[in-house]
């Protein structure tokens, strides 16, 4: 049957003909694609449609369309307003300090789990490292606060039985700026060894036998073999990350954070949060919202070009 | 690598989508109920609400409800002893239909934004303790004028509340809610553990100076033999911790002064601008460097680490919502458990410049209950809550049934706390049923206060009467402005966090820097927010002189 069609459609007017047997002959792969296209319509683009709050003093009980037109009055309130220079600069030195901290880290993590050579060992150390991607930062939280506390938090309790001064990884900025990055990694870098690990396996075993043949030892091999073999994975990831530098989730920061950092943990996700569903601001919360977007967007072209002239590998 | 790549590509492309359409997602629907309450609500087609029950038909009365996460078994939030009560004795009669709709006490405002957005999902009874909310509601025409249909439907209502207490929910001129009314002012009461300073063989302090010095003691001394975990003065970045400290340093002010400096945030007074609260500041960092204070009060947001210490006996003072400690499985119950021989006795300790113990006390108005525009069922709503004033009502809502849940006692409902789990279940959440009422009513101030005493268990009731004496004395009264100050509703929620990042601040700054701590962290709050408020404040001073 498939094959009847494929013979009878090959003939003629290929170029009007291709568009709809493709569809007749891969329907269910088309098929497939509907669910994730209606998701993206849905829960993507049709709320784009609701930017236009930023330009709007919105009222709920008006609604969008029956808001009245403000111009650029509500970006002016937002690039006058302290908090978001302050929200804006914490966002950028916690995502920059992240992407040092815990973008190698996966890495790095893979190319260990790949030199393993025992699989039972790889297998148990893969599980126990993925296990931290799976549970939510409000209870992360909740642990942190148990373990670094500084009344009370397991690891001062035993600095001060050993009789030195608590450390206040919780409640100095600087500190927490430590607390929040190495929970950021425990939290992420198992599950982010994942891609690594996948694309370990695509390099041809025979370079590594080849190499150690040739006499080259385990670091030469890692050097000269597996990163160059991961090349395309880091640059993709590194993209996307710098894609991200603007957003920021809002779970960690929130969770982690607390009166005395805010200095460093109020970004701008907590405030979007503070000033769009606290205080019901939500024009203000739009177009800092908004902003994100356009500058993530810039970013993300950004690194692509950069990467496309530096290494030939881009994404876009 | 081509397809990958393509996936790749299509990720950080949603997530730059993501962060733009966060915000917009919930509200992006809100334009098609816009004005147009006509249409909205599932029984439109019996036309206006003016009389459902005479024309026969049934409608439905969605009335918001506080969900605690607490039901007991049998009950759900929305099928409880309480509701079926209400159903049969109010809506059945009537013809209504009642329905509850729960919103998570935790979440409460945002929850409510996005109802009050949605327009035709949102209950017809809505209500906020958050004055900033209600004044944004207000300004932005979205709450039906009560008025005549207080005028029309609701004389026991007014009866209950009394023109002082319907004034709160005034705006300009139009009667947009009706504000729940508070039984008891009080707020806070101080405690300390006698027991303590009995082994010490110190008097109980009467001066803020005088509880220093014991402080000092408890932390030298350690008479609970905490083995040096002792924690002199527990204490949270929770108003019932950090008010009672600040407000009594507050020195005596004109009322211009009151008026003017005083910053309304939410639902309570703050006193950033008035004079004293500088040295209130000071002495809360001094607290803290001599380690007489929570060394983590800054991550202490819901009292849970505070509520902990004090249960493992390690808290010598504290200050405290007055009731708190005296419930049944409460604080000091549990503290008994760890320590049988612990005191935890209410004090008036904290003293100011004039030797008075000054501290704040609740406005007479409990919440703003609102009808939104959209609602079609505003006469019912007003019925509702005009049924719920009345005194044999309030009394069952209440309190359960008598003889099973309580005696009368000389006027005084006595609640009977040895009555079986399921019948003291029946009410568990009488409270948030009845809106209009914070704490119970029973008649007069007294008998409501002997009422709430009589709910706890009798072996606490002598110190519940006396912390609530406390938590009355020497008050400052909240100031009543007739006009909302917009600065207050548009900064109101964000100047909170950053008032109290300003204690955090100046508290735990070194000695040396807490004049520049306290300086850069004032400077934030009035940037943020507080400029604005006090301009605001001191025009309408001007004006309404």
């Amino acid at each position: 049957m498939e094959a009847a069609l494929y013979s009878r459609s090959a003939g003629e007017e290929i170029g009007i003909m291709r568009g709809t047997v493709y569809l007749r002959r891969y329907w269910q792969l088309y098929a497939l694609l509907v669910l994730p296209l209606a998701y993206f319509v849905l829960f993507k683009y049709g709320p784009m449609w609701g930017v236009q709050i930023a330009f709007k003093d919105f009222n709920f009980f008006q609604g969008i369309a029956g808001s009245e037109w403000i111009g650029l009055d509500a970006f002016r309130e937002v690039f006058h307003s302290h908090d978001f220079f302050k929200t804006l600069r914490n966002t950028l030195m916690l995502n920059i300090l992240d992407l040092i901290v815990s973008f190698p880290a996966p890495l790095i993590l893979a190319i260990m789990l790949f030199e393993v050579k025992f699989q039972w060992f790889k297998r148990l150390s893969q599980t126990i490292l993925y296990i931290p991607h799976f549970i939510s930062w409000v209870i992360i939280g909740g642990i942190v606060y148990q373990v670094f506390g500084t009344q009370s938090g397991m690891i001062n309790n035993f600095i001060v039985s050993l009789g030195f001064e608590p450390i206040p990884f919780l409640t100095d900025k600087n500190h927490w700026l430590f607390t929040y990055l190495a929970t950021g990694v425990w939290q992420s870098a198992g599950w982010g060894t994942i891609l690594y690990l996948a694309a370990l396996t695509g390099i041809n075993r025979d370079l590594f036998e080849a190499a150690e043949v040739d006499g080259a030892g385990r670091f030469k091999r890692i050097w000269h073999i597996t990163l160059p073999g991961l090349k395309t994975t880091i640059a993709t990831l590194l993209i996307i990350n710098l894609g991200n530098m603007i957003a920021i989730g809002f779970d960690r920061p929130f969770v982690i954070g607390n009166k005395m950092v805010m200095d460093y943990s109020d970004v701008l996700s907590t405030y979007v949060y503070r000033t769009g569903l606290e205080s019901g601001q939500y024009t203000l919360a739009t177009v800092v919202g908004l902003f994100q977007a356009v500058v993530g967007l810039v970013f993300v072209l950004g690194a692509n070009f950069a990467s496309k002239k530096l290494t030939d590998e881009g994404i876009l | 690598m081509a397809p990958k790549m393509t996936k790749a590509a299509s990720l950080s492309l949603a997530a730059v989508l993501a962060s733009m359409s966060l915000l917009s997602a919930c509200s992006s629907n809100s334009n098609s109920d816009a004005g147009n309450a006509g249409s909205g609500g599932g029984s439109a087609s019996a036309g206006t609400a003016s009389s459902p029950a005479a024309s026969g038909k049934q409608v439905t009365l969605k009335v918001e409800l506080f969900d605690r996460g607490n039901s007991p078994s049998p009950y759900t939030i929305t099928n409880s002893y309480l509701t079926k009560y209400i159903q049969d004795n109010f809506g059945t009669p009537n013809n209504i239909k009642m329905e509850f709709v729960p919103v998570p006490r935790s979440e409460e405002i945002k929850k409510l934004n996005v109802l009050m957005a949605s327009g035709s999902d949102v209950p017809d009874i809505v209500f906020t303790y958050d004055s900033a909310t209600f004044n944004r509601y207000a300004q932005q025409g979205g709450l039906t004028d009560l008025t005549d249909l207080l005028n029309e439907h609701g004389s026991n209502l007014k009866a209950f509340l009394g023109e002082d207490t319907l004034a709160y929910g005034n705006f300009e001129g139009k009667q947009l809610a009706i504000p729940g009314k508070r039984s008891i002012l009080g707020k806070y009461a101080s405690f300390i553990r006698t027991d303590w300073l009995d082994a010490l063989g110190m008097k109980v302090p009467t001066t803020t100076q005088e509880l220093y010095d014991t402080l000092k003691a408890f932390k030298e001394k350690d008479p609970g033999k905490t083995g040096g975990k002792v924690i002199p003065y527990g204490m949270t970045i929770e108003p019932a911790q950090y008010d009672p400290l600040i407000w009594s340093f507050i020195q005596p002010t004109t009322d211009e002064q009151r008026f003017t400096l005083t910053q309304k945030l939410g639902s309570n007074e703050y006193p950033t601008l008035l004079p004293g609260f500088k040295d209130a500041l000071q002495f809360f960092n001094k607290l803290y460097n001599e380690g007489l204070i929570s060394k983590d009060f800054g991550l202490d947001k819901d009292k849970k680490q505070m509520t902990q210490d004090v249960q493992n006996g390690v808290v010598g003072f504290l200050t405290e919502d007055y009731p708190n400690l005296y419930y049944a499985e409460g604080t000091y119950e549990n503290l008994l458990k760890t320590v049988p021989t612990a005191k935890l006795d209410p004090v008036d300790v904290l003293t100011n410049s004039e030797g008075k113990h000054a501290k704040p006390e609740y406005a007479p108005n409990g919440m703003y209950i609102m009808i939104p525009k959209s609602s079609e069922r505003a006469a019912e709503a007003v019925k509702y809550l005009d049924w719920m004033a009345q005194t044999e009502n309030m009394l069952a809502l209440q309190n359960g049934v008598e003889g099973e849940n309580y005696e009368m006692k000389d006027g005084i409902p006595i609640v009977k706390t040895d009555a079986p789990q399921d019948v003291i279940d029946r009410i568990y959440n009488y409270g948030d049923i009845v809106i209009l009422a914070n704490g119970k009513f029973t008649g007069d101030e007294e008998k409501n206060k002997q009422a709430f005493a009589a709910g706890f268990p009798p072996a606490y009731q002598e110190n519940l009467r006396k912390a609530l004496d406390i938590s009355v004395a020497d008050t400052f009264k909240p100031v009543l402005i007739d006009r909302p100050i917009e600065a207050e509703s548009k900064y109101g929620t964000a100047l909170q966090d950053k008032y109290e990042e300003m204690i955090v601040k100046a508290a735990t700054a070194k000695p040396a820097n807490f004049e520049s701590a306290y300086e850069s962290a004032l400077k934030d709050y009035m940037q943020s927010g507080g400029q604005a408020i006090q301009d605001e404040r001191t025009k309408v001073y001007q004006e309404t002189k």
